[in-house]
């Protein structure tokens, strides 16, 4: 009891240095946490995509389209189980800025390749029933206020309407959501015929084909064979897992998230840097009182405890307030975000990592100023005091 | 009036002679203040750069058509008709008889970045004579330009600063197509550098686009033109196309990274605070560990505005050098650093870190604001030390 006593009366005894060393603390902790989380809202495109799925695409960049006969030909490809393929719409509503990533699909294939969309089995059967269906995301449903039934016309910034125009009518047949917090469910998706026999260009080709394997261990086979199979062919493929696909379009956006990232990570450590060098030299302010302690009968390891444990206590002080606010401000950005980045949440894995540090900080910047309290010389001590 | 600026230039001297006794208390505060403004200057000239590179792309005496609603070069097609159509618009210049205007077609290749050794998209123009000399400050560096009807390219400066295996002379297969690197060429640090042109007729055959192009170019008179031409196209129902002249096209373009300055500033001003948090706790300690010194100073007859101009300017001097020290950092770090990412196109941007005069400047600001309000109260506190502390204190 009377060591806790003395440690407050520690830390309180200049009140304006522990608030603003506190502060520091806090603020660090804010950066940290709200950047880590930010970050891990953008890489969640490649966490949460399959390992297990393979993407086909035209072996000149992803943009340039694949002939419609490849879909049949991968099909009978030994170790390929579902095959599913789709277009890029350049869809928007309204407003060429409200852009709305849409896909043309054929519908029963995609769910099967795609079953972390969940769609109430109804609205499922409408969507593949009606050829003007659109099966849209929660969170572009919620953007736009669309609820199932409602018709709406969508543009696109790529193709043209056979009947002139760049607008294509659809019913809205059902809204899927997906089966993580992070899945990003901003993208709707409508028959690929229907855009084929409507678009002004009568195309024969597909944008890319996604398609599962009878077992991930084949993956790297499978990918060999479509690609052999297509080699000299005037559209050869390229055939990477879905995941490796991600994460190089991620890294088309390069360095800077790095580079951001890197000046966030350099400013939080020289924070706490900063910060353990006041601690430890406040500690050096009270060598005449650890003296009088040790003098009172005070035993060595009990002053050690008593000066880590303060220092301890100021981290975590500041440490968990600024992280706690940074829980606060993702949660009050997490509506207004999430049209942009969805998945911005604060993980468990964020707060125990940002723990860590804090008990890091606090051992580091309590240890030695503990140590030399505990081995001070009493005679020195009262000298120099 | 005058004893008293020798009283203060006096008391000022001594502060800052007797810094190096306070070393770690001095450095953290200088380390603090460098840190934030080599975090804000970072942010400025990312987004400097960046912008530099889209906005001096753009002409005003040249039109840009792309069909209404694509918004971007990658998602538009026109037809020749089209073409034609745009060649007889008021205000759209012609030599002789031949209108000048230029029909370019934008076909994405995958490229490996140097940097990561990942594929990276990286546009293919193809266009003719006309569509070059469009081109402000375009020069070949290196090699020659391509020879119409072949599969020749030149190379924009970036690409082959960024990308592998573009240099003067190589071969290049994407899918069934084999390119000959043949030039290289400069545009004045623009986004055209970060661009492979080639001719548009060969591009048109290889990638199966028949006689459509993409976007079409056109010399105008003065951006006054724009609006004449504007009529001009609603007037034409076969004319589904947005006009603008290139200098808007490119600027609307480059405010993309603008949200990242707005993030930078945000993070270096949180930063800021929490260095201010570090900053005022040192000139505290500064203060009182001098409690002696001052009060001994106001004994001697030193007034109590001495003791405050004295605080004041060490914590100035130290926020100031800081904010050199970090601009320093950032300059040695950042400047013309090379970096890539996706433009408005779908493709990469080269772009170089611009740290200019300016942005320092507004880096130095912010470091003397630290100075100024962690320097202010530790002043106001030093200069109420009451001259009885100097036989209190027992230093």
């Amino acid at each position: 009891m009377t060591d806790l006593y003395l440690i407050y009366k520690n830390m309180t005894r200049k009140p304006l240095r522990l608030f603003l060393t506190c502060f520091a603390i806090f603020i660090a902790f804010l950066l940290y946490g709200a950047v880590t989380a930010l970050k891990g809202a953008l890489d969640s495109g490649v966490e949460m995509s399959a390992d297990d799925r393979l993407v086909v695409v035209n072996r000149i960049n992803f943009t340039n389209p694949l002939p419609i006969s490849y879909v049949q030909k991968i099909r009978s490809v030994e170790g390929v189980e579902k095959v599913t393929f789709q277009n890029w719409f350049g869809g928007y509503y309204q407003d060429p800025k409200q852009q709305v990533v849409t896909f043309a699909a054929e519908p029963e294939s995609y769910l099967d390749v795609y079953p972390e969309l969940l769609v109430e089995p109804e609205q499922r059967q409408n969507w593949l029933r009606d050829r003007q269906g659109l099966l849209v995301g929660k969170a572009i449903a919620e953007q736009f206020g669309w609820k199932v039934g409602d018709k709406i016309p969508l543009n696109s910034n790529i193709f043209s309407h056979k009947d002139g125009g760049q607008t294509w009518d659809f019913n809205i047949s059902g809204i899927y959501t997906g089966e993580d917090e992070q899945m990003d469910t901003r993208s709707a998706v409508f028959h690929y015929q229907y855009f084929r026999e409507t678009n002004s260009w009568n195309t024969d080709s597909v944008g890319w084909i996604g398609l599962t394997t009878k077992d991930p261990a084949l993956n790297e086979q499978v990918a060999k064979r479509i690609d052999e199979m297509f080699a000299n062919s005037s559209a050869e493929t390229d055939t990477s897992t879905e995941k490796a696909f991600n994460k190089a379009f991620i890294e088309q956006i390069g360095n800077i998230g790095l580079i951001i990232f890197g000046v966030v990570f350099m400013a939080f450590f020289t924070i706490l840097v900063l910060v353990g060098n006041t601690m430890a030299l406040a500690v050096r302010e009270r060598t005449g009182e650890i003296a009088v302690l040790k003098t009172l009968g005070f035993n060595a390891s009990r002053i050690f405890r008593m000066v880590l444990a303060e220092s301890m206590l100021v981290t975590l002080l500041g440490g968990l307030a600024g992280l706690g606010t940074a829980y606060l401000l993702i949660e009050g950005a997490k509506a207004a975000m999430a049209r942009f980045l969805p998945g911005l949440v604060m993980t468990p894995e964020i707060a125990v990592q940002a723990v860590g540090y804090m008990l890091a900080l606090g051992l580091i910047t309590g240890l030695l100023p503990a140590f030399k309290a505990m081995r001070l010389n009493l005679a020195t001590a009262f000298a120099r005091g | 009036m005058g004893s008293l600026l020798s009283q203060i230039s006096a008391v000022v001297a001594m502060n800052i002679r007797s810094l190096p006794k306070r070393l770690w208390m001095s450095l953290a505060m200088v380390i603090a203040s460098a840190v934030v403004v080599a975090i804000l200057l970072a942010f400025l000239a990312m987004a400097r750069g960046f912008e530099a590179t889209l906005e001096g792309a753009g002409s005003d005496n040249v039109a840009i058509f792309t069909r209404s609603g694509s918004a971007s070069e990658i998602n538009s097609t026109v037809t020749r008709e089209q073409v034609n159509l745009v060649g007889d618009a008021p205000g759209v210049l012609k030599e002789g008889n031949t209108p000048q205007v230029s029909a370019e077609l934008y076909v994405i290749l995958d490229g490996i970045k140097k940097s990561s050794q990942t594929e990276a998209n990286l546009p293919l123009r193809g266009l003719d004579v006309t569509g070059v000399g469009m081109r402000k400050g375009f020069e070949i560096q290196q090699g020659r330009m391509f020879t119409p009807g072949t599969n020749e390219m030149v190379v924009g400066a970036g690409v082959a600063s960024q990308f592998e295996g573009f240099s003067v002379g190589s071969e290049l297969r994407f899918g069934k197509n084999v390119w000959t690197v043949v030039g290289i060429f400069g545009t004045g640090g623009n986004v055209f550098e970060s661009e492979a042109w080639a001719d548009a007729k060969v591009i048109q055959s290889l990638y199966n686009r028949g006689s459509s192009y993409q976007t079409i170019r056109a010399r105008i008179e003065s951006s006054a033109s724009i609006d004449a031409i504007r009529d001009y196209i609603a007037q034409d129902p076969r004319l589904n196309l947005d006009v603008e002249t290139e200098a808007s096209f490119f600027a609307e373009q480059g405010k993309q990274l603008r949200y990242m300055a707005f993030f930078g500033l945000f993070i270096s001003v949180v930063m800021a605070l929490g260095a201010l948090a570090g900053a005022l706790n040192t000139m505290y300690t500064s203060v009182a560990e001098r409690t002696g010194e001052i009060a001994t100073l106001r004994a001697l007859g030193f007034s109590n505005l001495s003791a405050f101009a004295g605080t004041l300017a060490e914590a100035m001097l130290l926020a100031a050098a800081g904010g050199l020290l970090g601009a320093l950092a950032a300059f040695l770090l950042f400047d013309g650093m090379s970096a890539s990412t996706l433009g408005g196109s779908f493709t990469q941007v080269v772009f170089s870190f611009e740290l200019s005069t300016d942005l320092v400047a507004r880096g130095m600001v912010m470091a003397l604001v630290i100075g100024l309000l962690s320097g202010l109260f530790p002043a106001w506190r030093a200069s109420r030390i009451p001259v009885v502390a100097a036989f209190r204190a027992n230093g």
